[in-house]
């Protein structure tokens, strides 16, 4: 991660617009310093938040064992085993058993894939969309800025959670219909920031400077003013992804998203709603949703020490 | 002020028609039309037919819209293919337990986290604001479905203190004082799960504007000339505050009404938000569409809400 962003981080050197703001201790003191860039500076911002590290090392782990965790342990998550069945945690099934025998372990590593896939699929395409919508308007502003602003309007007096049922509910469940009822409702804040920056960076020099050399205004967008944009958007999408996390197994909870025997976690949580309230197998509700609370926690800590990190008005202790 | 809060409602509108062709013209594109969950072998072509005529489906797209909504803005919202009773009936069966839900837990985000934010600014750094900053954050990750079913498991599998699902307990004939303590003891958890992640990000977003406001000039002139931490924090910086306030407040509502379709699902609450996932795993659209419509305006007048509180209490603003 941070070996791409430093690489990125070469085209930004360039037009820093965090530069020093003048004091004679400063321009001394970044004359001596070796040049840095803004990502290592932000990487340097990064690790002084200990809970964000923290939450980085808990979502690499939660990544890995996901990734590699169900060839390791080796058995089939559908596998169903009359003997083992209603479990509670074990050494042999840390997590338990369903009422099916199947391990639960397994089950929420797999389901894993599936609710990590969703979310960053979703974030993916609301990214996209909100940069794509936010630098049209930024850039050209005027009628164009206007019309695609009042569209930007329209989506956020939907009714979040609503609209996305009603659109589960009409074209069914599958993974991309999934995916695109959550990215479609969450591109909007992007939007937004996009906008803001671009009707900002758009009157700049290096624009102009750009702008004379005789470069096209796609190339600009690309080049010039979306890289200076950037770090707003890393944060609104590492936050977008708890948020996402959290939609999709409210969906699959609420028995519209992935329908069985595919597991999520969210579905996981769905099937063991009635054994824990009526027969009291905590462990089947327990295990799924510490895992959504865990990652959704640990991007949380992760946002919110890139804000700090990339955030030019920040003090730097 | 008055032309301006005109204007706005005015803007309402193709807000409104915009959501309404949105959620329309889906309807359109479901697999098979909205008629497909009639389809069975039961049905023959010519019932079919009938109803494709009764429901006007071989009409021009816009026709059918329009139709549509002539009859919503007339009140007929449509009967609903599950159970035949008219949409708005069903829909005004469920509104009062969806008010108290939400009301309630309204009350308790404004009643926890108004106090606890602007303690938290005030002191900041102090053990009260990194307590509750943390837990706040906790807050915020919480998957609402979880906690509810930990709450569920610890009062009402192993304590045995809560009763688990509904609004009230069917198979006693409470009266007076012990209906309304059943009632409470029914609304306790689900009240509790809706109003924790609200209370928690609005605990978040009133730290920072409180502090945003106790970090401005006026604040440290009113230090600078003597006069003491209560009436600098209390007058000066609070009066200030209850800008930022009063708006996330307004834009909490929406929010609420959101999460009680999870909550009332967990709780097995007979509300609208239940009423519209039930529709929605039976494709009964005319009840998600009339739901959805009432949800929409509701947004519309929160955002409209906040907007004008903001410009009456704020001064700095002027309408155009």
């Amino acid at each position: 991660m941070s070996a791409t962003l430093n690489h990125r981080g070469a085209d930004l050197v360039a037009p820093d617009p965090g530069a020093p703001d003048g004091s004679a201790a400063e321009v001394f003191a970044a004359m001596k310093a070796p040049p840095r860039s803004l990502w290592s500076d932000a990487w340097r911002q990064f690790r002084r938040h200990e809970l964000a590290v923290g939450g980085l090392m808990v979502l690499s782990l939660v990544g890995l064992s996901v990734a590699i965790g169900p060839e390791i342990i080796g058995y089939d998550p559908e596998q169903i085993d009359f003997a083992a069945k209603n479990l509670s945690p074990t050494l042999a099934h840390p997590m338990g058993t369903d009422a099916l025998g199947r391990d639960q372990l397994i089950r929420v590593l797999v389901g894993g894939r599936t609710s990590l896939a969703v979310a960053l699929a979703s974030v993916g395409i609301a990214i996209t969309v909100g940069v794509a919508v936010g630098a049209i308007a930024g850039y050209s502003g005027g009628v164009v800025d206007n019309l695609l602003m009042r569209v930007v309007d329209l989506f956020y007096s939907m009714p979040g959670l609503f609209v996305v049922i009603l659109l589960l509910a009409l074209v069914g469940p599958g993974f991309w219909t999934i995916v695109l009822a959550i990215g479609v409702l969450r591109w909007m804040g992007t939007a937004r920031l996009v906008r803001a920056s671009f009707l900002s960076l758009k009157e700049m020099e290096f624009v102009e400077a750009a702008r004379a050399i005789g470069a096209s205004g796609p190339r600009i967008v690309v080049r010039h003013i979306l890289p200076n944009a950037l770090s707003p958007i890393i944060v609104a999408a590492t936050l977008g992804i708890a948020g996402a996390i959290l939609t999709e197994s409210a969906l699959s909870f609420l028995g519209l998203g992935f329908q069985p025997p595919q597991a999520t976690w969210g579905r996981m949580l769905e099937e063991a709603q009635s054994v824990v309230i009526n027969q009291g197998h905590w462990w089947r509700g327990f295990f799924p949703g510490l895992m959504i609370f865990l990652t959704v926690l640990s991007v949380n800590y992760v946002g919110d020490g890139l804000r700090d990190a990339v955030d030019p008005r920040r003090l730097r202790r | 002020m008055g032309r301006y809060v005109v204007r706005r409602t005015l803007q309402a509108i193709p807000l409104l028609i915009g959501i309404s062709g949105f959620g329309f013209l889906l309807l359109q594109m479901t697999p098979g039309g909205p008629l497909a969950v009639a389809e069975s072998s039961l049905v023959t072509s010519a019932d079919m037919q009938r109803l494709r005529d009764k429901y006007g489906l071989d009409d021009p797209l816009y026709v059918q819209y329009l139709n549509w909504a002539a009859d919503l803005a007339r009140g007929d919202w449509g009967t609903s293919f599950n159970t035949g009773r008219p949409v708005i009936e069903m829909i005004w069966d469920r509104i009062p337990t969806t008010l108290t839900l939400t009301g309630l837990a309204f009350l308790i985000t404004l009643l926890i986290s108004v106090p606890v934010g602007i303690l938290a600014a005030t002191k900041q750094y102090s053990i009260f604001d990194y307590l509750s900053t943390s837990i706040a954050f906790l807050g915020i990750s919480v998957p609402s479905f979880w906690l509810g079913l930990i709450l569920l498991y610890v009062f009402t599998f192993t304590l045995g203190w809560l009763p688990s699902i509904g609004l009230s307990d069917p198979r006693q004939d409470h009266e007076g004082m012990a209906a309304l303590w059943d009632r409470v003891r029914h609304l306790i958890m689900p009240v509790t799960v809706l109003a924790l992640a609200s209370t928690a990000s609005l605990t978040r977003y009133l730290r920072a504007a409180i502090l945003d406001v106790v970090a401005q000039d006026y604040v440290r002139t009113a230090r600078a000339k003597g006069l003491s931490e209560r009436i600098v924090i209390g007058v000066h910086a609070l009066r200030n505050s209850a800008i930022p306030i009063v708006t996330v407040l307004a834009l909490e509502l929406p929010d609420l009404f959101i999460g009680a379709v999870i909550t009332e699902s967990i709780f097995a609450i007979p509300g609208m938000g239940r009423l519209f996932v039930e529709s929605a795993n039976l494709r009964d659209y005319p009840v998600l569409m009339g739901i959805l419509m009432i949800a929409s305006v509701l947004v519309i007048i929160s955002n409209l809400v906040a907007d004008v509180v903001y410009g009456a209490i704020d001064p700095r603003i002027s309408y155009p």
